[in-house]
């Protein structure tokens, strides 16, 4: 496996960083390794003392963001809930500092986040939103041994002793080149993070204010986010939006086969739903075919912008990779697009995609993506994302419309493809992929950890 | 600081057509004799209105909606000589809000002064929930917030990040909202405005 920066051709700026790197935990700032082999365990703390002294314990073994740009590619992460953190006998002043998303949790919050209908918390996979789910450890390597000799020693700590249960514990990996359920190279677009030690990709900027990801930092507005107190606690923590979806690998095709009557039309209209073909190349860059050299460049697959293609007529203004990242696109609605972004560490489970999986028994299968979505203000930007830019088409001129990859769709459901000398509307998109479950973790600091598992009580 | 009440902790009303007749009976029982023959005279044109489901949603945490469009209506008391430069500054806009056009959510404000001067009632139309975008505004127009609402007492303007809470602390919501277009956004209601112009011109070339 490459470092980041050599999987740039060794192009990568680097400069001295100005965040406590060595604090910040290493998902934060660390790509997703590619090839990757890892597992999320999420776990219930049953005694706060003993829920302390597995934090006491797993701590030293939690991987730091220092040197992310050409460090090893081993690590374990961990985040707590909010019921998490009560099981752990966090003061009241310091549980009632969190924001009060974060404190009601995912589930409690599906009306803002719009996961209703079959997203609906009531059809989730257990134990997501039943309000056990304490802790969330996860460990990501570039290779197997590693990430089995990673997951050990996760396990020695909370396998030991009573106290600390396994509720779930879920493998996740790669896929045959490096592709998402949906068959896409997906993850390439993240936000640039001032002051993280490394100079911005082609086409990454803007460069964010960091404490827009971090707490303790100003953000864009020049001051930092709100944190939870004692500072201990919040300086250089983060939040994350954990998401398990599950891919509707025989919708996406039948809707595909529906619309297309070959595999070029086909593909054609599968890099419109997302902006992007399957290599990762930029309909931007390359409007009409594939071109697996620019896909797998990183230097170049995410180096463009929408002035050239104000209307669309290239990547759809409806299009996943634009509603997540509108870019310079032209809003019906005043928006700091800087102000809504997430870091996105996407992780695939299951079999691979199918190109010939049509069947209904298909949707079924197993598979799909668990998202983890960066940010110190998490669930502000995950209820904003979902409200404004997946469930909605209003920003962009497309009234009900909703994000053909992510979206929930209703009956009736179209995607408008802007072409000359009229549009493409199609009918009877389907939801590609369903919610299975979700929660909200706080990303303490290594030093929050430490504060956290000698607290006493 | 207003009486608020929180929508979300309304009672669930699940009355049947007769229950609510019923209780409309009781509740004008003692009302003066114009409201009670109204009752009686209204009943058959009233029962329509009782017995379709209900059309009203919260908008975040406090506020009434219907369909796509929120009521956000604020009691603000001014500070000293607030009501005066803030009465100046409005008419010198004669009318003309680009930043509410430029916001694009907004469907129409209204400027009310109350009690001799000492207190501005703000209330609006807008799409979607008022706190996903207030970030927004701190970050592109935070000039045109601070401009009005420093008249206001308590105000921390827009740059600190503290001014959504404001916001919410003098929000009073809506006993009852009224949309007509309850499914049409301000940016859907310009779009269909442009669509209806082009049909109309397209039809003149044909015919």
């Amino acid at each position: 496996m490459l470092s980041v920066k050599e999987s740039v051709g060794g192009q990568l700026g680097t400069r001295a960083p100005t965040l406590d790197l060595d604090e910040i935990q290493a998902i934060v700032l660390r790509p997703r390794p590619a090839p990757y082999f890892g597992t999320h365990v999420l776990l219930r703390i049953d005694d706060a003392e003993a829920g302390r002294e597995f934090l006491r314990r797993l701590t030293p073994h939690i991987g730091s963001s220092a040197h992310w740009w050409s460090a090893a590619h081993t690590w374990l992460a961990i985040g707590i809930s909010y019921a998490g953190l009560e099981a752990l006998g966090l003061p009241q002043d310091s549980l009632q500092s969190f924001p009060e998303a974060f404190r009601v949790g995912m589930a409690a919050r599906a009306r803002e986040l719009r996961d209703q209908g079959v997203n609906d918390p009531k059809h989730w996979d257990a134990p997501f939103g039943t309000g056990q789910v304490h802790i969330g450890v996860s460990a990501l390597s570039d290779s197997e041994e590693n990430w089995r000799r990673a997951l050990k020693i996760a396990r020695e700590q909370y396998e030991a002793f009573s106290g600390v249960s396994v509720l779930r514990s879920q493998d996740f990996g790669f896929q045959p080149g490096d592709l998402n359920p949906l068959g896409y190279k997906d993850g390439i677009d993240q936000p640039a993070i001032e002051g993280s030690g490394a100079e911005p990709l082609p086409g990454q900027g803007p460069v964010i204010k960091a404490g827009e990801f971090i707490l303790g930092y100003p953000g864009e507005a020049g001051v930092p986010l709100p944190m939870p107190q004692p500072d201990i606690l919040g300086r250089n923590s983060t939040y994350v939006g954990f998401r398990k979806y599950q891919s509707r690998v025989g919708a996406f095709n039948r809707f595909l086969r529906a619309h297309g009557s070959t595999e070029e039309e086909r593909e054609l209209l599968a890099a419109k739903l997302v902006g992007r073909w399957r290599s990762g190349a930029p309909l931007t860059l390359a409007p009409e075919a594939d071109d697996a050299v620019l896909g797998a460049d990183a230097q170049r697959n995410n180096d463009f912008d929408y002035a050239n293609d104000v209307r669309g007529l290239k990547a759809p203004l409806g299009c996943h990779i634009r509603r997540m990242n509108p870019r310079d696109t032209q809003l019906t609605r005043l928006t700091d697009v800087n102000l809504h972004r997430l870091i996105r560490r996407g992780t695939t489970y299951g079999p691979p995609y199918d190109p010939n999986a049509v069947s209904t028994e298909a949707d079924e299968i197993p598979r799909g993506a668990i998202f983890m979505f960066i940010s110190a203000k998490a669930m502000a930007t995950m209820e904003f994302l979902q409200q404004e830019w997946i469930d909605e088409g209003n920003f962009v001129g497309l009234g009900e419309e909703r994000d053909p990859i992510i979206g929930r769709q209703e009956e009736g459901a179209s995607f408008t493809i802007p072409h000359e000398p009229v549009r493409r509307r199609v009918h009877g998109i389907d939801t590609f992929n369903v919610l299975r479950g979700g929660e909200y973790f706080f990303m303490p600091s290594i030093s929050a950890l430490t504060w956290i598992a000698n607290l006493s009580g | 600081m207003p009486t608020q009440t929180a929508t979300a902790n309304r009672p669930k009303q699940s009355l049947t057509v007769d229950e609510k007749i019923q209780k409309m009976r009781e509740l004008y029982a003692d009302a003066p004799e114009i409201g009670k023959t109204a009752l009686e005279n209204g009943l058959p044109t009233l029962t329509q209105a009782l017995a379709a489901p209900s059309a009203e949603q919260t908008a975040g945490r406090i506020g009434l909606r219907q369909g796509k469009v929120s009521e956000l209506c604020v009691f603000l008391p001014f500070v000293k000589g607030g009501a005066k430069r803030l009465r100046g500054f409005l008419q010198l806009l004669e009318g003309n809000f680009r930043a509410a056009d430029a916001v694009g959510t907004v469907h129409d404000m209204r400027f009310v002064f109350v009690d001799n001067d000492t207190k501005l009632l703000f209330a609006t139309a807008y799409d979607g929930d008022f706190d996903e975008y207030i970030d927004d505004f701190a970050a592109k127009i935070p000039n045109a917030m601070d401009l009005w609402l420093c008249n206001c007492e308590g105000y921390p303007g827009m740059r600190s990040g503290k001014a959504k809470e404001w916001i919410f602390d003098h929000q009073i919501a809506a006993e009852a909202w009224y949309v007509n277009s309850p499914n049409l956004t301000a940016a859907e209601t310009r779009r269909l405005e442009k669509v209806g112009k082009a049909v109309e011109e397209l039809l003149d070339k044909i015919g």
